[in-house]
């Protein structure tokens, strides 16, 4: 029974730190202030900059899901299920370009 | 050896696993809503590339990245107040929620007065200025309003929540122990951010 409890325990909820989650808030203003400056002033980098400011939103996007909604510490299973839906919405993504490619 | 067997869950209604998973579900069905969404936006963009590039001047780039960063904020402070009520800080974790939702209620204003500013210049759907333009520049007003305006109804909607989750703190229906609410409202806000951080590079950074 002791084991048992204890068991339990190592599962419980991961306390996050304020100086965690002001570090994330950091490296989110500074990557938004680099996607204005790139697309401001990189105006003769047009196609580069699309590309490049889908990459920055991405990492942004990965740093707010990992450290502020805690999937970081979260079990496998939320992670995995993340993996799944981006699959199926990447699967419909290569559909309608294939479709508008082939037409 | 007499041992003793617990059922589950049994004489409480509390399961903070399943209510999570249960958020993280409605999540995954949200992000493919605003998926196809950009799908949409991919495809006509890809169709009409100058004339979306045109029209994503008439946005004001500086209103956006504010509203940007006071999204970002936010979401800041609904983690570090999960973080406060996590450590039993009641207080803490109230005034932070309390400066979520004016973070909220500033990224409604300044909404309020870029559309204002559209609607003033006819481009929104049906009015003159939208009728005369060309049919790429329609596309793109057309959905700048559509995805805008349901992402600006997920900030509504995300706002009310943690209204409720600040009334049920206070009451104490909410702590450190059954913090499941919280943590949900904090879900949903942080989508709410996931979304805008595509929606801006792709509407206002188009140069």
């Amino acid at each position: 029974m002791e084991e048992n409890k204890n068991k339990n325990n190592e599962h419980q909820e991961h306390i996050s730190s304020y100086k965690e989650h002001f570090g994330t808030w950091s490296a989110l203003i500074l990557l938004t202030l680099m996607t204005v400056l790139v697309s401001v002033f990189g105006a003769d980098l047009r196609t580069l900059s699309v590309a490049t400011a889908m990459i920055i939103a991405t990492v942004k996007v990965l740093a707010v899901g990992y450290y502020f909604m805690h999937l970081k510490y979260e079990p496998k299973i939320y992670r995995t299920l993340i993996i799944i839906v981006m699959a199926l919405f990447v699967f419909f993504l290569v559909m309608v370009i294939l479709d508008y490619l082939t037409r | 050896m007499n041992q003793s067997f617990v059922l589950p869950n049994s004489g409480h209604t509390f399961d903070p696993k399943s209510s999570k998973l249960g958020m993280w579900l409605f999540l995954y069905t949200e992000i493919l809503l605003f998926g196809g969404l950009f799908l949409v936006y991919m495809v006509y963009r890809s169709l009409n590339p100058d004339a979306f590039l045109l029209a994503s001047f008439k946005l004001n780039v500086w209103m956006g990245t504010v509203n940007t960063i006071i999204l970002l904020t936010s979401s800041m402070t609904v983690a570090m107040s999960i973080t406060a009520l996590q450590k039993g800080d009641k207080k803490m974790a109230m005034n932070l929620l309390w400066l979520t939702l004016l973070a909220a209620l500033a990224f409604l204003v300044i909404k309020y007065f870029e559309w204002g500013a559209k609607f003033e210049h006819g481009y929104f759907p049906g009015m003159d200025h939208y009728d005369a333009m060309p049919v790429g520049e329609k596309l793109y007003f057309y959905l700048y309003f559509f995805m805008t305006g349901l992402h600006g109804l997920h900030v509504i909607v995300g706002g009310i929540f943690i209204w409720v989750v600040i009334a049920k703190i206070k009451s104490g229906k909410v702590h450190k122990d059954r913090i499941s609410l919280h943590e949900n409202a904090g879900l949903y806000w942080h989508l709410v951010d996931l979304i805008w951080i595509y929606l801006f590079p792709l509407f206002y950074l188009i140069h």
